[in-house]
């Protein structure tokens, strides 16, 4: 399946506050790309123009797929959901007075994705059991990990192809975190779902990424190749590997 | 002993035609937190509504009032998207104001009626008005009865739509989280204009059963404001069957204090039912915390 995202020079902010200056990035299709960075550097909204929730002032975020490119920048939200591109939110966001299968339900709220519900939802239970056992549970109610499940078998429920992650490690204990980014892992290996995935848990993060970058106060920094250049590179020392560069 | 067993049973079958008068500011303030005051405002025009069908084609007021739902469905639209250009969308304090906004057109629909009809009290015309089932020492008129297989259908059709349908379960979720709506490729305002188009469709059939319960007068959305908000209130807002529910209390409540002290202070119970609901009780008796 042929499919890149190209990002290039992107400014983004909220009002006088830039959030993102001159970004650039590219995810190539079947690839994990780690996006890295601690809180407030802009991983968000980089997360949200791509998903066309918040407009860029510049710049351009090209979705290649097939041959046919696209232009996100220019796109609403369900256009682009439409396209192919899901995202589980920072803080999972789920409904939580619905039950699991009607938040479910709610992913595959699309036209195009209503043709494929039953199978989608089969995927679902298939890669994460217990929302199968607690399906008539209301979301709310759930455990945070469970909730995080929930979170990105709902994206998948759209039949996506690139699958945005926000910080999936917030507010999870260190041993939810590594199941998670398992989990992850393996929706890439075993669907071949092509994953961008905003993280400041660096070491978790690169168990599972082919490469990545480092966002500093909305520019980024450091793209590196392979994650051999990452844990080699000297902000990334600084920044997480606690060592003096 | 007798006359507590009359008013309990007028009371539920009086509170189940409040269910079906309020289930749409369930939808419509309940799930999406507009402060719509001129529900009962919309109601009133609803029984003239049917009240002209019937009058000129002798249709029976039910059927009238169903014509007249896909007109009201439109009216809400209209309705809703006014409101949002104007002040939701614009945030902060677009509830204050659009309480202004709402209670400005309720005003200009009592208005309107008043120039077209008189003040005047209109009433319609079925076999069931008037007649009563006689059943041991009590006598239930069969308008009320009518009112609460009405209610009973309503309640049913709306938790079933609201369910097991796309539109329905985006409906509940728009009021919880409607960023994360968008990333399902749903357009939240959509959805809200949609809702509240529903909200006021089911107002054709509510009007309906208004005018079949007693004759209606201009003013009448008037009595209706407490009552409809204490009923959406005391559910917990948003809850379907808590409508039918709270509604019913509040039936029983008005029946008795009618028998036991006269009809005069019928009136304010729905506004001391509703203190105390905030006092006690705000996020209701089936209701979500916020």
């Amino acid at each position: 399946m042929a499919l890149s995202l190209v990002i290039s020079g992107l400014d983004a902010g909220y009002g006088a506050v830039k959030a993102l200056r001159g970004v650039s990035l590219n995810v190539r299709g079947g690839e994990t790309v780690a996006l890295l960075g601690t809180n407030g550097n802009g991983k968000s909204t980089l997360m949200k123009c791509i998903a066309g929730l918040v407009r860029p002032q510049q710049g351009s975020i090209s979705l290649d797929i097939d041959g046919t490119t696209h232009d996100l920048a220019r796109l609403s939200a369900e256009d682009i959901v439409d396209l192919g591109v899901a995202m589980v939110p920072e803080g999972r966001r789920l409904f939580p007075r619905l039950t699991v299968l009607e938040n479910l339900m709610l992913g595959a709220f699309r036209k195009a994705a209503r043709r494929n519900i039953d199978e989608n939802l089969k995927l679902a239970f298939a890669t994460f059991p217990v929302l199968k056992e607690r399906q008539s549970q209301l979301a709310g109610t759930m455990s945070g990990g469970q909730q995080q499940m929930l979170a990105i078998a709902r994206a998948l429920m759209s039949s996506p192809r690139l699958l945005l992650v926000d910080e999936p490690s917030v507010g999870l204990s260190p041993l939810l975190v590594s199941q998670t980014i398992t989990k992850i892992g393996e929706l890439n290996q075993k669907l071949g779902l092509t994953v961008l995935m905003a993280e400041q848990n660096f070491n978790q993060a690169i168990r599972i990424a082919s490469r990545g970058y480092i966002i500093v106060h909305g520019e980024i920094v450091v793209a590196a190749k392979s994650v051999d250049e990452l844990k080699g590179n000297d902000i990334v020392k600084r920044l997480y590997l606690g060592g003096a560069a | 002993m007798d006359l507590l067993l009359d008013a309990v049973v007028i009371g539920v079958l009086l509170g189940c035609f409040y269910g079906a008068v309020s289930i749409g500011l369930s939808v419509s303030f309940g799930l999406l937190d507009v402060p719509h005051v001129a529900h009962p405002a919309f109601l009133v025009l609803a029984s003239y509504g049917v009240y002209i069908i019937n009058e000129h084609y002798g249709i029976d007021p039910l059927v009238a009032g169903l014509l007249i739902t896909p007109l009201f469905f439109v009216l809400g639209l209209v309705a809703y998207r006014l409101y949002y250009e104007t002040f939701e969308k614009r945030g902060t304090d677009a509830g204050v104001r659009g309480i202004a906004f709402f209670f400005g057109v309720a005003f200009i629909i009592e208005v309107l009626i008043i120039m077209q009809f008189g003040v005047d009290q209109r009433s319609v015309t079925a076999t069931y008005i008037g007649k009563s089932w006689r059943i041991a020492d009590m006598r239930i008129p069969y308008r009320m009865l009518v009112a609460f297989a009405v209610a009973a259908a309503l309640t049913i059709v709306l938790t079933l739509y609201l369910s097991r349908t796309f539109m329905g379960r985006a409906i509940r979720a728009v009021a919880q989280d409607q960023e994360a709506l968008r990333l399902m490729g749903v357009n939240p305002i959509k959805v809200k204009q949609w809702a509240f188009g529903i909200a006021t469709a089911v107002l054709g059939i509510a009007g309906a059963l208004l005018i079949i319960v007693a004759p209606v007068e201009p003013t009448l959305d008037r009595a209706y404001i407490g009552r409809t908000f204490c009923v959406v209130v005391m559910a917990g807002l948003g809850s379907m069957s808590g409508t039918i529910v709270a509604a019913i209390i509040l039936g029983v409540a008005e029946s008795i204090v009618l028998t036991s002290f006269g009809a005069s202070w019928a009136p304010a119970i729905s506004f001391a039912m509703l203190l105390g609901v905030l006092a006690v009780r705000p996020q209701g008796l089936f209701g979500r915390r916020s």
